[in-house]
């Protein structure tokens, strides 16, 4: 598996997001999920490309800088 | 036991595609190979034939069908000529690569712009890089029995190669001559189902040999390996085919009237008719001159050719085709001749004829004047580097 | 480690495998995620798209592609021997990038139109040949930047939906990846459907159109607001607009992008015009028969 580099990476504040699903939905990569727990990423395979953040309603995904 | 009717080449290899129980056709028409497939068109619409003939809008589009139904498991028979057979040349490359046993007839005609509608080989010549085997056949028998034989090489998994059956426009494609049929029941016997061992597109049990290689050289070498393989599989399909039908091809290379004689010429396709007319002959006339007849180009029969080289002193090749610029302005089987025989420590004197280009007639008179070349350098010891355009010189009145 | 379980097992079941090659933000993967929702396992996927199947080479499915010269051609084959070996359950899609529906494959792509082959063609169009550093193809839109049209492309989009409808097919319809629900209804109904069903959805390339890689959803859904990309369905010639969004300016879709970003106001005017002609014949011919 090869390393991804990215230069920022989606964090979820969980009490603002309001469980849409949108992020789920329209991440090209299938790296978000929507789960009983909340929304959790596949830093794995995660392309840090903001999609979920822009299409989340009310914002509550942020893109982090990574170290 | 078969039975025997007057066919055309054309109408030959029709039967030759329903004996093999082709299951796809996809094919475009063209001059001379329209008979081909309108014929497979009326055996299906008669219900004596179980195929699905596509009529597609150009050959691209022919042999790309082909190359989805065969990798999907279906056996493919599909034919061209000329302009149609280099439109396909993309499409051309990849059954080789991918290694799809299609079966097609080429049926030689000349290229634009310098020729009509008769044959050169030109054509299929054009595509020897491509990793097809390719046969060069005399006759419609020959056409019949080589495009069930075709299957039977192309399907072997030690080959997984497309075949080209190939034979002149008109004077093979066009001219009846008396054909045995096989029976169904032995040719279903001898021809079993067609499954390909590398592909399976269907879902859930998906299996294919495509991907981008990690080392492409071995990957290359993987396909001439396996068109190296084929000469063996050639020379066995040949046995054993004879074994059941009682007509044997000798393989890539066959020697007519070779018995005690140094010096021979070499003909492909429906010249070689008319060449052995003309070696019975001249034979009887005392002149002592051979035939060669290479049946199959590709894989090129390099060492059967070197056997059969140490035999000879001159090897005249007849050459229906012209490769412009080329070395000594040879034709392309000559080239091949001397590349497969120059590393012999005793090699025969070449040289090379055109004839033919364009679909001209090869007549009995032109066959005369080469094989007298040949008996000149044979007995000089002396032969021309630059090749001879025989249609070019004055041989008085024609025979 | 239970994160990665989970995804684990997601990946599992589902049909298209995360960590594509395609650019961050690219809508390929996203189409085929959602596509392959609808178009089910017993399927197999014929062709390329976008950009030279970086996306395709994550279906789980049968795959099989030649080159981008061969549109529509092979996956003809392919239904041909499953008809043979009498294999009606299986559906083929057959998949194409705009160079090739539009350019290259134009007649192929018409020729499988015209003998109506039982596949779902599907053009996935990011507007130019990306794949081989963006240049411009027939289905580029006016006015776009490209490497070969620096002063932007002069000739309008083909409209291709609208030309293979004039085939008389008995489906063909607009998707977005903007609208996953529509985008995935049309490949149901599409699959429903025996003969040549013919699909087309413009998808967000941002390296192509340059834009920042998170607006990619946010920017088709622009283009189906601002009517540049109309989502309908022909079906048996009978137009229907599967959705009349209150129209924006076309200003917003062509600003969003920085290969709109030379045109003058005088340029976007006659796009606006363009739209609002294209949007008024949708509108009159809505629940009517397109075929002339
Ligand atoms: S940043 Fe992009 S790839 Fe990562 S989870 Fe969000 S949408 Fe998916
Ligand atoms: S889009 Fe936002 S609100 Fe919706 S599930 Fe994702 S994080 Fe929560
Ligand atoms: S260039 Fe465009 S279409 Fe190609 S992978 Fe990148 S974003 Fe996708």
């Amino acid at each position: 598996m090869s390393q991804i580099v990215r230069a920022f990476q989606p964090e979820v504040d969980q009490n603002t997001c309001i469980k849409c699903g949108n992020c789920q939905t329209y991440c090209p990569e299938g790296t978000v999920m929507l789960t009983e727990e909340g929304v959790v990423f596949d830093y794995r395979y995660c392309k840090g490309c903001g999609v979920c953040a822009n299409e989340c309603p009310v914002k509550a995904i942020k893109m982090r800088r990574e170290e | 036991m078969g039975i025997i009717r007057m066919l055309e080449g054309n109408e030959a290899a029709a039967w030759g595609a329903k004996l093999a129980r082709a299951e796809v056709v996809p094919a475009y028409p063209i001059t001379p190979q329209t008979e081909l497939i309108s014929t497979i068109a009326s055996f299906i619409a008669n219900g004596e034939m179980k195929a699905q003939y596509i009529k597609v809008e150009g050959e691209h589009t022919a042999m790309a069908a082909a190359i989805g139904a065969s990798a999907a498991g279906a056996r493919v028979f599909t034919a061209s000529a000329s302009q149609g057979i280099v439109f396909m040349e993309e499409a051309l490359w990849m059954p080789p690569g991918m290694r799809l046993p299609i079966v097609m007839c080429m049926v030689n005609r000349a290229m634009a712009p310098i020729g009509g509608l008769r044959p050169d080989h030109n054509d299929s010549l054009l595509q020897r890089d491509t990793g097809w085997i390719q046969f060069y056949c005399e006759n419609s028998q020959e056409i019949l029995d080589t495009v069930i034989q075709a299957y039977k090489v192309g399907e072997d998994k030690r080959v997984y190669l497309p075949v080209a059956v190939c034979y002149d426009g008109y004077f093979a494609s066009a001219t009846a001559t008396p054909t045995s049929i096989p029976d169904q029941k032995e040719v279903d016997d001898y021809l079993p189902p067609y499954k390909h061992e590398m592909y399976n597109l269907m879902p859930g049990e998906f299996r294919t040999i495509r991907g981008f290689p990690q080392n492409i050289a071995k990957a290359r070498y993987e396909v001439q390996k396996a068109t190296e393989k084929a000469k063996g599989v050639i020379e066995e399909v040949d046995k054993s085919y004879g074994e059941i039908f009682g007509r044997y091809y000798d393989g890539a290379l066959e020697e007519y009237a070779c018995d005690g004689i140094e010096a021979v010429f070499m003909t492909m396709g429906s010249m070689t008719g008319t060449a052995r007319d003309v070696i019975d002959e001249i034979q009887a006339e005392g002149k002592k001159v051979g035939l060669i007849k290479m049946r199959c180009f590709r894989p090129f029969p390099t060492e059967e050719l070197r056997k059969l080289a140490k035999k000879y002193k001159v090897i005249g090749i007849v050459d229906r085709n012209t490769s412009y610029g080329s070395a000594s302005g040879s034709g392309i089987v000559a080239m091949e001749v001397a590349r497969a025989l120059y590393s012999l420590d005793d090699r025969p004197l070449l040289l090379n004829f055109h004839v033919g280009l364009g679909g001209s007639d090869v007549t009995m008179r032109q066959i005369r004047y080469i094989a007298d070349k040949v008996l000149d350098a044979y007995q000089t010891g002396k032969a021309e580097d630059e090749t001879d355009w025989v249609e070019l010189k004055d041989l008085g009145e024609v025979m | 480690m239970e994160v990665n379980k989970l995804f684990d097992e997601y990946y599992e079941k589902s049909l298209f495998q995360g960590g594509s090659t395609c650019c961050p933000g690219c809508g390929g993967p996203m189409f085929w995620r959602m596509a392959l929702e609808a178009i089910g396992s017993n399927s197999i996927i014929y062709g390329d798209g976008p950009c030279a199947g970086c996306a395709i080479r994550n279906i789980k499915l049968p795959t099989f592609g030649i080159h981008f010269s061969f549109a529509a051609d092979g996956a003809t084959g392919i239904v041909a021997a499953l008809n043979a070996k009498g294999r009606n359950d299986v559906t083929v899609i057959s998949a194409a990038g705009d160079g090739a529906t539009g350019d290259i494959s134009f007649g192929k792509i018409s020729a499988a139109a015209e003998r109506n082959e039982n596949m779902i063609q599907i053009c996935i169009d990011n507007e130019a040949y990306m794949n081989t550093g963006i240049q411009k193809s027939g289905l580029t839109p006016y006015g776009a930047w490209t490497t070969t049209t620096p002063q932007g492309k002069e000739a309008p989009k083909k409209r291709i939906p609208m030309i293979i409808a004039q085939h008389r097919v008995p489906y063909v319809a607009t998707i977005s990846v903007a609208y996953p629900r529509d985008l995935k209804a049309k490949i149901t109904k599409a699959k429903s459907i025996s003969g040549f069903k013919y699909l087309h959805t413009v998808m967000p390339c941002p390296t192509g159109w340059r834009f920042d890689p998170a607006k990619s959803v946010e920017v088709v859904r622009l283009g189906v607001e601002t009517w540049a990309w109309p989502l309908y369905e022909v079906e048996n010639g009978v137009l229907r607009l599967t959705l009349k969004p209150k129209q924006r300016p076309i200003e917003d879709y062509l600003k969003a992008q920085a290969r709109f970003r030379h045109l003058n106001k005088e340029q976007i005017d006659y796009v606006q015009q363009e739209v609002n002609n294209e949007r008024q014949r949708l509108l009159d011919f809505d629940g009517k028969s397109v075929i002339t």
